[in-house]
């Protein structure tokens, strides 16, 4: 099948990509990796009138600064991926990335985008949810700023006006003493979760848990950040399996997934408290190893 | 042939000069194949998840059906008929022969393009780094086991080539 | 060795070694053209619009918008066909309906996805636009998309001559007093899913009228003796159209029925312009033919000490919407549906059902594939129940040669499947522990039997052409269709050992249904055997003649010559004087000798009587036997397989390397067969046609199946070879729901075994011992 017919045109700025969402309208689609929209214009789903390349844009260097990981929105996967940076500041966004898609989606895919494409199923979502990260957004007014937690709306779709374009996400640093955990159930080496956590736990100086965030993807229409009452039981307390269970368990009894093609609800449901579980452990058995920042 | 609508782009595809005529609408995949005569970069599946389309773009492994022609303006593309220099096969091609590694051969080319790109980043991986590169690459006919021989021969016997251990 | 004269093992040449043919040369460097690289002026796009409902009466098609778009050549539908129906007789006509298909949906539809209507334009977008464009009125009918459903007395009729296509019968023994005499009797219900074959190849070709107005057609297909019937559709006689394989990215059965080929012509014999048809991958997802989803219910008794007294099989298989060859899949199942055992007291049934699913047909394995995922594990329960090794209860009723097959055939051929199943044990080595808690290990076994060749009763043959040319290199032409296989090369290496021309000095021309002999089609594992000895016969006839022109030539005793290097000599002459064959070619010419010579192989014949159940099925069988260690996460359900071995017993091995890497594909797609593949339907719609949902195997998801070839040199095939095209495809649901089995102590019924079925299975198991 071949694309149906639209416009094109590049954009090398953020600027111009905003000024041209504003005059093409409704029917555009802006271009970064492509690997999430092309298959939907191959196979004559999507139909927009005018397709926008923001790839010209470019991404500088992922830098650390105030306390944060700025990373560009065109940042490749494979960037992240590699990046010594990344490895040391945010292993778990390393780790995650290293699982989407192929190596040659990761050549492609941007983090600006697997965000904008808002797929529940996603790692990069989930991880960034876990993360508290948020994202710039450039509009026809100016930029703002926010967490992604509120970017990602519902399945496939986000807060972004139809004129706003996001140009970095920025990932606070993990405190000393945290450990962290991706975990994810897929049906091949290369799909899409099931289900899938992102853990990331801080112990005290006695062991026990002093903090910790915990986001589950592939469980709703979007990424479920496990809200901090379940979250409670844990805090001061050593994470022995027992107690990581009951919590993980008590987390996946608020869960209400729907049936796919792949699993089912209830499958999705049991399986966030077996990977929850372990990747809670997983998270603080890091942190233990952590030497102190 | 110029047409409204149509735009003209100018690439290189395995060191060669190239320009076509494209709609923006039109993938990488069909006009090397359409416009361009290069048969050897094929049809699998539109979607990026079958490896058939691999080309090496600036050197980097990526699906042409997921790339729009425009994209490819002043870039390099390298399909499988670009590995061979000087009428000789690569080494890589050899070692694909020697160890039975191709069957019905249409995964082939998608495969040592994605070995050839891994190679040029990293000298010496071995077959487990191998097998995880190639995900995203399907064979339907051989199981990997050969293809995943030859490559590796290939990166041993290459890295003994350039004499040093690192 | 199955001829007397033929050379030893030792002293083969060619045969036996794995030299590099050209066509995987042409392959790797990115040169062979593959059916949709084939560019003609002023070619075509052909498009296939297809039915969007899976069961409708069509009351009304409208196709002017579509005619109207700029760039639209031709628009057809069924009443532009002249005859608009096949008629697949598949067994022969041999005790099944005569059900006919439309190329074109005139007034009903049956499956989603059946085509309705053709479009021919000058771009793809065009054909796009105008497929978009047509308008097909739909009025609902009642469907029926399960086999039980369908099998009811009031169910809906996908055809008005019944749900019911054919049912065959093997028989033999006293069944009763079989499963008296026996102290144990388990039974089983067994589910295969419908799979698809993913050849990475989608379906393609081109088509065009050639300069005597024959409708030529190149394309990827397994058979080009589909000329008779495409002929036949567009009203014209047989010379008139003309089929041409291509080397084809993958077959798998899923390019042995037409695929493009009515549709190409039909639009070329309309247009009168070059066409080319290439069939998107999530159109080929919908709506190509799938294998037959099989529901089989075993009854088995045994002795104390696990010798089979009786079985008792039922198959049903789904048809789909269209017969296609579901007659020939369901014989297939029924014929091997008790494995390679002995079953004094037997009976198999095998019904092939109606329903209006996407249409099943011929898939790697052919219903012979299926039925190991019942006789296996029905063998690992009787070993659980009697508390026997699974081994020894195999090896108690294992088949040997001498012994009668249940359709009351002689076995004349070695069984070594004791020997692969031992050996594919002794490639696991130590078993694994397991890698944390909640993890358990098991190891399982599955041993099969696979025909080759065609049913018996078909009287096959096939033929090879071979002409010494004047230069002294060889050509053969034959119709036989490659799949990637090596189907082609075979024929070259085996020329090669009997008249030593060197493989590079040896041209062949397959798959061309006027300008080749003849082979009959690439399925059923038959080419070897086929035309293998076809092109056998052919290099041996020519040898013979050329024999007496070079002893006299040379002066020498003409059963002292030695064929080599493109030369004949004498047998130790020492002074290795010999004559060039270029020479030879020569002093035939002259002395009136034809090098030029056409062999027909004919298979062995015989009938089959689908009264009595007993008579001919198939000339002979592969034997093989796999083993494999896995883990389970018993939390998650996931199953991990640590290592694979598959051995095969191939009689012998023309190319070493090519055979283990038809051990090596065929296991793995038997892998994604048992853990993940399926095209999930319901109520006759895909829950997706996306590649991105099928779950083919990738690299990492499996470990290398370590490939084992047997080789008892006793096949029917040339210097003592069996097919080896199917068989590694039937073991591997068994061997994995086996060792799951071992592992967990809970075994799994129903394909494929993903996780979430496995833990379901799980949970049943530990309610049950509550």
């Amino acid at each position: 099948m071949v694309a149906a017919p639209f416009r094109y045109r590049r954009t090398t700025s953020f600027e111009e990509a905003v000024a041209a969402l504003c005059e093409c309208g409704d029917g555009a689609k802006l271009l970064a990796g492509g690997q999430s929209l092309v298959p939907m214009l191959n196979l004559r789903v999507a139909r927009p009138d005018w397709v926008i390349d923001i790839n010209p844009v470019g991404a500088e260097p992922i830098e650390k600064l105030d306390g944060v990981l700025r990373l560009p929105a065109l940042t490749r996967h494979r960037a992240i991926e590699q990046s010594e940076l990344v490895r040391r500041c945010c292993p778990i966004l390393a780790a995650a990335t290293a699982h989407v898609g192929n190596p040659r989606s990761r050549a492609r895919g941007t983090i600006g985008g697997s965000l904008a494409h808002a797929d529940p199923s996603g790692e990069l979502p989930c991880v960034a949810v876990a993360l508290g990260a948020e994202v710039t957004v450039r509009g026809p007014d100016g930029d703002r700023r926010l967490p992604v937690r509120d970017l990602l709306v519902s399945f496939l779709t986000t807060s972004l006006r139809p004129d706003e374009v996001i140009t970095e996400v920025r990932v606070p640093l993990q405190p000393a003493r945290a450990g962290w955990s991706f975990l994810e159930l897929t049906r091949r080496s290369s799909d899409w979760m099931v289900v899938g956590v992102a853990a990331l736990v801080e112990l005290d100086a006695a062991g026990g848990v002093a903090g910790a965030s915990v986001a589950i993807g592939g469980v709703a229409d979007r990424p479920w950040l496990v809200p901090p009452e379940p979250l409670a039981d844990l805090l001061g307390e050593p994470p022995e399996e027992a107690l990581l269970a009951r919590v993980a368990d008590r987390v996946s009894g608020m869960l209400d997934p729907g049936d796919d093609v792949h699993a089912s609800g209830a499958y999705r449901r049991r399986m966030a408290a077996v990977l929850g579980r372990r990747a809670l452990a997983e998270a603080a058995a890091r942190a233990n190893q952590e030497p102190d920042r | 042939m110029s047409d409204p609508g149509r735009q003209r782009i100018v690439l290189e595809v395995n060191g060669d000069r190239r320009e076509a005529w494209v709609l923006p609408s039109e993938s990488l995949l069909d006009v090397l194949r359409d416009a361009l005569g290069h048969h050897e970069v094929r049809y699998g599946c539109g979607e990026g998840v079958c490896g058939t389309c691999t080309v090496l773009l600036d050197g980097e492994a990526v699906s042409a059906c997921l790339l729009l022609a425009v994209q490819a303006e002043d870039r390099s593309v390298l399909t499988v008929r670009g590995l061979a220099s000087g009428g000789e096969p690569h080494p890589l091609q050899v070692s694909f022969l020697r160890n039975g590694a191709a069957q019905c051969g249409f995964c082939t080319p998608g495969m040592l393009l994605a070995a050839v790109a891994l190679l040029q980043r990293e000298p010496r991986p071995d077959r487990e780094r191998i097998r995880r590169e190639l995900i995203g690459n399907l064979c339907r006919c051989t199981g990997y086991s050969k293809i995943l021989d030859a490559v590796e021969q290939y990166a041993v016997q290459a890295a003994g080539r350039s004499g040093t251990d690192g | 060795m199955a001829e007397t004269g033929a050379p030893t093992r030792e002293a083969l040449r060619i045969v036996g070694h794995s030299p590099v043919h050209h066509d995987f040369e042409d392959k790797v460097e990115g040169s062979l053209l593959y059916a949709a690289d084939w560019q003609l002026p002023g070619m075509l796009h052909g498009k296939v619009v297809r039915a969007q409902v899976p069961c409708a009466r069509i009351t009304a098609i409208d196709a002017s918008a579509a005619r109207a778009v700029p760039g639209v050549v031709a628009v057809l539908v069924a009443a532009d066909v002249p005859w608009n129906q096949v008629v697949e007789r598949a067994s022969g006509g041999l005790a099944e309906l005569a059900v006919a298909m439309p190329v074109l949906a005139a007034d009903r539809v049956r499956y989603l996805g059946e085509p309705v209507a053709l479009v021919a334009a000058v771009s793809a977008q065009a054909a796009e636009e105008a497929a978009e464009l047509l308008q097909v009125d739909y009025e609902d009918v009642p469907g029926v998309f399960d086999t039980e459903r369908a099998l009811e007395p009031d169910a809906p009729l996908v055809h008005h001559e019944g749900n019911v296509l054919v049912t065959w019968t093997i028989a033999r023994g006293d069944l009763d007093a079989g499963f008296a005499a026996a102290d144990l009797v388990v039974e089983g219900e067994y589910r295969t899913q419908r799979v698809e074959h993913a050849y990475l190849e989608p379906e393609a070709g081109v088509g065009w009228m050639d300069t005597s107005g024959v409708v030529t057609l190149r394309v990827a297909t397994q058979v080009i003796e589909h000329a008779a019937t495409i002929a036949a559709i567009l009203g014209l006689p047989t010379s008139r159209v003309r089929v041409i394989s291509t080397y084809m990215g993958g077959g798998f059965g899923g390019k042995e029925d037409m695929t493009v080929e009515p549709y190409l012509a039909l639009l070329v014999w309309r247009t009168r312009r070059p066409v080319r048809m290439v069939w998107d991958r999530q159109d080929s997802i919908m709506a190509s033919t799938k294998r037959h989803p099989f529901t089989m219910r075993y009854r088995t008794g045994v002795r104390r000490d696990g010798g089979i007294v009786a079985q008792d099989v039922e198959i049903i298989g789904d048809a789909g919407a269209y017969p296609y060859l579901s007659a020939r899949v369901l014989f297939a199942g029924c014929a091997l549906a008790s494995g390679p055992y002995r079953v004094p007291n037997v009976r198999h049934r095998a019904s092939a059902v109606f329903t209006n699913n996407v249409p099943t047909s011929a898939f790697r394995g052919f219903g012979a594939m299926q039925v190991t995922f019942g006789y296996e594990q029905q063998m690992d329960r009787i070993a659980a129940e009697l508390g026997l090794d699974p081994l020894v209860v195999r090896e108690r009723n294992f088949l040997a040669k001498g012994d009668t097959l249940p359709t009351g055939e002689r076995q004349d051929t070695a069984v070594a499947v004791g020997e692969c199943l031992r050996r594919a044990l002794e490639a696991l080595g130590p078993p694994t522990p397991a890698s944390g808690p909640g993890r358990r290990v098991g190891r399982g076994v599955a041993a099969n039997m696979q025909p080759y060749g065609r049913t018996i009763w078909f009287h096959d043959q096939a033929s090879c052409w071979i002409s010494l040319e004047p230069d002294g290199s060889l050509l053969l032409r034959s119709g036989i269709t490659d799949l990637g296989g090596g189907q082609a090369a075979s024929l070259a290496q085996i020329a090669s050992e009997v008249l030593g021309v060197p493989l590079r000095e040896i041209g062949v021309h397959i798959g061309d249904s006027q300008l080749t002999p003849p082979a009959g089609g690439t399925f059923a594992t038959r080419q070897l055997y086929m035309s293998g000895n076809a092109a056998l016969a052919a290099a041996r006839e020519l040898r013979a003649r050329l024999v007496p022109v070079a002893a006299e030539l040379l002066g020498a005793d003409p059963h002292e010559l030695v064929f080599e290097d493109g030369m004949v000599r004498e047998r130790d002459a020492g002074d290795g004087r010999g004559v060039r064959l270029a020479e030879l070619a020569a002093a035939c010419r002259r002395g009136g000798v034809d090098c030029s010579l056409l062999a027909t192989w004919h298979a062995e014949s015989g009938t089959f009587d689908p009264v009595a159940g007993q008579g001919a099925s198939f000339p002979d069988y592969t034997f093989g036997a796999h083993a494999a260690d896995v883990e389970v996460d018993t939390e998650t359900g996931q199953v991990r397989v640590l290592r694979y071995a598959a051995a095969h017993d191939v009689g012998r091995a023309i190319n070493p390397l090519r055979v283990e890497g038809q051990i090596q594909g065929g296991a793995y797609q038997g892998l994604g067969y048992a853990l993940g593949e399926e095209v999930v339907t319901r109520d006759g719609q895909p829950s997706s046609t996306l590649l991105a949902d099928y779950l083919l195997p990738y690299s990492a998801d499996l470990p290398d199946v370590q490939a084992i070839v047997v080789e008892s040199g006793e096949g029917k095939g040339p210097f003592g070879a069996r097919g080896i095209g199917e068989p590694p495809i039937g073991n591997p649901a068994a061997t994995i729901a086996n060792a799951v089995a071992a592992a967990t102590g809970v075994r799994v019924t129903r394909l494929p075994i993903t996780p979430q079925r496995l833990l379901g299975a799980i949970d049943l198991a530990r309610e049950e011992t509550r």
